[in-house]
């Protein structure tokens, strides 16, 4: 009896699934990538993102739980383009783990699938300020780019995870499906914003105006990064009275009163725009943002 | 004989899905996932090249939408690589003093105006295994190497170890380079126990990273060829160094060289606080000045005016760090405190020459030494400082050396920093001194961010 009992049990040990075959773990630079990481990956993958929506993700403190979120991950997907330059290295390289490590199958620049706005010509050098010389990382406030980050992601899940490859091509068609009509049904806001001059704080939204059509005439920093100076915002006040902007957009993180002045004196207003998903508790996904910031614009340019 | 086979299959088993389910064993899974890896690749560069076909041919909806002074509109695809030649990432970080003091000037050098030092960076991985950091500092009297290692990119179960010279593991400021300090010094304690710049040593540093408890550890240990610390003993003219010569050096036993050892706790109080508690050790012989004595007599070996005695440092450090998420470019506050014990050696302890009563000039004491650091966001770009230093007299029990310092820190941007400090310095036997010094670090090129 007892010999029938270990071969038994030595059949279950054997015959169970090995680790490798529970779920994909996914740490996300960002909670965009997060939230399109789980529309891809469903229940198949468990997904974890580093900042939060309401944070500025260029300044993330690389704390050390991070690491131990980062030390098991299979896969670390993150914009790129140096957004996270000022942490994600001390994170990956923390982790210790080389599947995430540069050149690992885990290791995923998102930007590299991406058309890039913003690159840099000529020389580039710190007097421009917090420039990224190859490109705008804000990318992922145009639809058309997360449609590009699903299909990037549906690919690497499914050549880590083979046996979920129709599940996660499946749940890809859904969410390019939830995201067209949702797009379809932004129509008439989009036209309502289509050409609007308006100014924003950040290049940020540079990719959010290629999407929306809306007229960014002017930003509040002079150069990326770089606190607005006076000089500098008396030429923007002249601009915005030129182009007839009356709408300043601006990222839930910075401090507002620089651009409140700015609107008392142009008669414009300030819209805080979360730029990513969770900058406020009405935005649980990345669908989600792009409904709120486009009715929330089409409603401040009216 | 059955039983046994079935045992063994258990055993085997069991043992193999333990060995596949350790989270830290990546070769296993780089066995069962290589297929998958090289597929992952393929599928990459095959979805790469198909959406730059597509994009090529995408028109950009830029109709009639006005463009504002600054922001070119360059759209690229397939970015290439930023170091096509690749070279290392090559920094630098000029650090400026500028002594306001007024009782003259409070810097070793004398001067009021100086460059203190260059520090330059060189970094870059070394090939897949490795990475190479080197930091050389430039001082007015020559070149030195603060640190040159290599360091471990893959090695298993979250380990890392580096070789070559780097900074002691040991405490908060310790490892870190003095021109990124907060301050524009370090403390008191970390400059008596632990040398002006720190204390270094060339060997071999290890790291590993664990979590048994749901909070992450880290422990680090390092063991180098000495670990020596200046030694302020002055010859028979003021400010001449005394040469401290031993009967044989300290390193030619394995006693005689420097261990360094710390433990790192951190814990996240929320989303914007947390908290790190710290253990460290560091152990090693160094010369001490002494005399030796035979029978009443001053009778040293031939030429010898030091001995090789073990001294220890041992310390606690905690750090608190508040940072809300949504205002954090503007509001930020770290407060610091590290305690640190000096253990000298003591009479009859050993490691003196053989034969030989050896009477360690200077104390034979342990001494204790502290500080508490706190600084707080201003606004984006400035921030306010306070420093606290306690350090007690090793020759004079109950007597003790205070300093309290305040700063004002700007930081024009991540790249370039301006600190202004007032200082008020009670050594324990003497009055009281005022210091005003100013500093102006600034970096240039890619330097790596620096730990949390």
């Amino acid at each position: 009896m007892k010999s029938i009992i270990a071969f038994a049990v030595a059949l279950v040990a054997l015959g169970a699934p090995p680790a490798t075959a529970q779920k994909l773990k996914i740490v996300t630079s960002t909670t965009d990538l997060h939230s399109i990481a789980h529309a891809i990956g469903g229940k198949r993958i468990s997904a974890i993102a580093i900042s939060a929506g309401y944070q500025d993700p260029h300044h993330v403190e690389a704390k050390p739980s991070f690491v131990i979120k980062m030390r098991d991950a299979d896969v670390f997907a993150f914009v790129g383009l140096d957004l996270e330059i000022g942490w994600a290295p001390l994170l990956i390289e923390g982790a210790r783990n080389r599947r995430i490590a540069p050149g690992g199958t885990g290791h995923v620049d998102v930007s590299k699938t991406m058309p890039v706005l913003d690159v840099a010509q000529g020389a580039v050098d710190r007097s421009q300020g917090d420039v990224h010389p190859r490109g705008n990382p804000h990318y992922w406030l145009d639809p058309g780019n997360g449609r590009r980050i699903a299909r990037l992601f549906t690919d690497k899940f499914s050549a880590l995870d083979p046996a979920g490859a129709a599940e996660y091509e499946q749940n890809l068609k859904a969410f390019n499906a939830r995201l067209d009509a949702t797009v379809r049904e932004l129509a008439p806001f989009l036209a309502q914003i289509k050409g609007k001059p308006v100014v924003a704080w950040h290049t940020s939204w540079r990719y959010f105006a290629e999407f929306t059509g809306m007229n960014l005439v002017g930003f509040m920093e002079p150069k990326p990064g770089v606190p607005p100076s006076p000089a500098h915002l008396a030429g923007l006040i002249q601009t915005m009275k030129r182009t007839g902007a009356k709408v300043i957009i601006m990222e839930n993180f910075y401090n507002r009163k620089t651009a409140d002045l700015v609107a008392s004196k142009t008669g414009a207003k300030v819209l805080l725009l979360p730029p990513s998903v969770g900058g406020v508790k009405e935005i649980r996904d990345y669908v989600g943002l792009i409904t709120y910031d486009v009715k929330k614009v089409a409603e401040a340019v009216q | 004989m059955r039983s046994l086979f079935y045992v063994g299959a258990l055993v085997v088993s069991v043992a193999a899905r333990a060995i596949g389910q350790q989270p830290d064993s990546v070769a296993k899974r780089d066995s069962t996932q290589k297929a998958q890896a090289d597929s992952a690749l393929r599928a990459d560069s095959i979805f790469m090249e198909r959406e730059l076909g597509r994009i090529r041919n995408e028109p950009r909806r830029r109709d009639g939408i006005e463009q504002p002074a600054g922001a070119t509109t360059a759209s690229s695809t397939g970015q290439g690589p930023t170091n096509p030649t690749l070279l290392p990432n090559i920094s630098g970080i000029g650090d400026l003093i500028f002594d306001l003091s007024p009782e003259g000037t409070t810097q070793e050098e004398g001067e009021r105006f100086l460059v203190r030092e260059v520090e330059l960076g060189i970094q870059a991985a070394v090939d897949p295994y490795f990475r190479g950091d080197f930091f050389l500092g430039v001082h007015g009297d020559g070149i030195e190497i603060e640190e040159a290692y290599l360091s471990t990119l893959a090695l298993p179960w979250q380990t890392q170890v580096r070789l070559g010279r780097f900074l002691l593991p040991f405490g908060k400021q310790n490892t870190t380079h003095r021109p990124e300090l907060h301050t524009i010094e370090h403390s008191r304690p970390v400059q008596e126990f632990l040398g002006g710049e720190g204390a270094h040593g060339t060997g071999v540093w290890m790291s590993k990273i664990f979590a048994p408890f749901g909070f992450y550890q880290e422990f680090q240990g390092a063991v180098v060829d000495a670990f020596a610390v200046e030694d302020h003993a002055e010859g028979d003219l003021p400010g001449e160094p005394v040469v401290l010569v031993t009967d044989e050096p300290a390193n030619r036993r394995l006693s005689g060289l420097g261990y360094s050892a710390r433990l790192r706790n951190y814990w996240d109080l929320g989303e914007a606080t947390n908290v790190e508690l710290s253990g460290s050790v560091v152990t090693g012989k160094r010369a001490i000045e002494a005399t030796c004595v035979s029978g009443g007599v001053v009778q040293c070996p031939a030429d010898v005016t030091a001995v090789n005695a073990r001294q220890s440092v041992a310390g606690v450090d905690l750090t608190y760090r508040w940072r809300p998420l949504q205002q954090g470019l503007y509001r930020s506050l770290i407060v610091q405190a590290e305690w640190m014990r000096q253990l000298n050696p003591q009479p009859g302890s050993g490691g003196f020459p053989r034969g030989v009563s050896v009477e360690v000039d200077g104390s034979r004491d342990s001494f204790d030494g502290a500080y508490v650091f706190a600084r707080y966001q201003l606004t984006r770009r400035t921030y306010a400082a306070a420093r606290f230093d306690w350090l007690e007299e090793p020759e004079q029990p109950g007597a003790s050396l205070t300093a309290a310092s305040a700063y004002f820190i700007f930081y024009p941007s991540e790249f370039s920093k301006m600190v202004a400090m007032y200082e008020r310095v009670k050594p324990p036997f003497d009055k009281a001194t005022n210091r005003v010094v100013f500093q102006t670090t600034f970096a240039v090129g890619p330097h790596r961010p620096h730990p949390f």
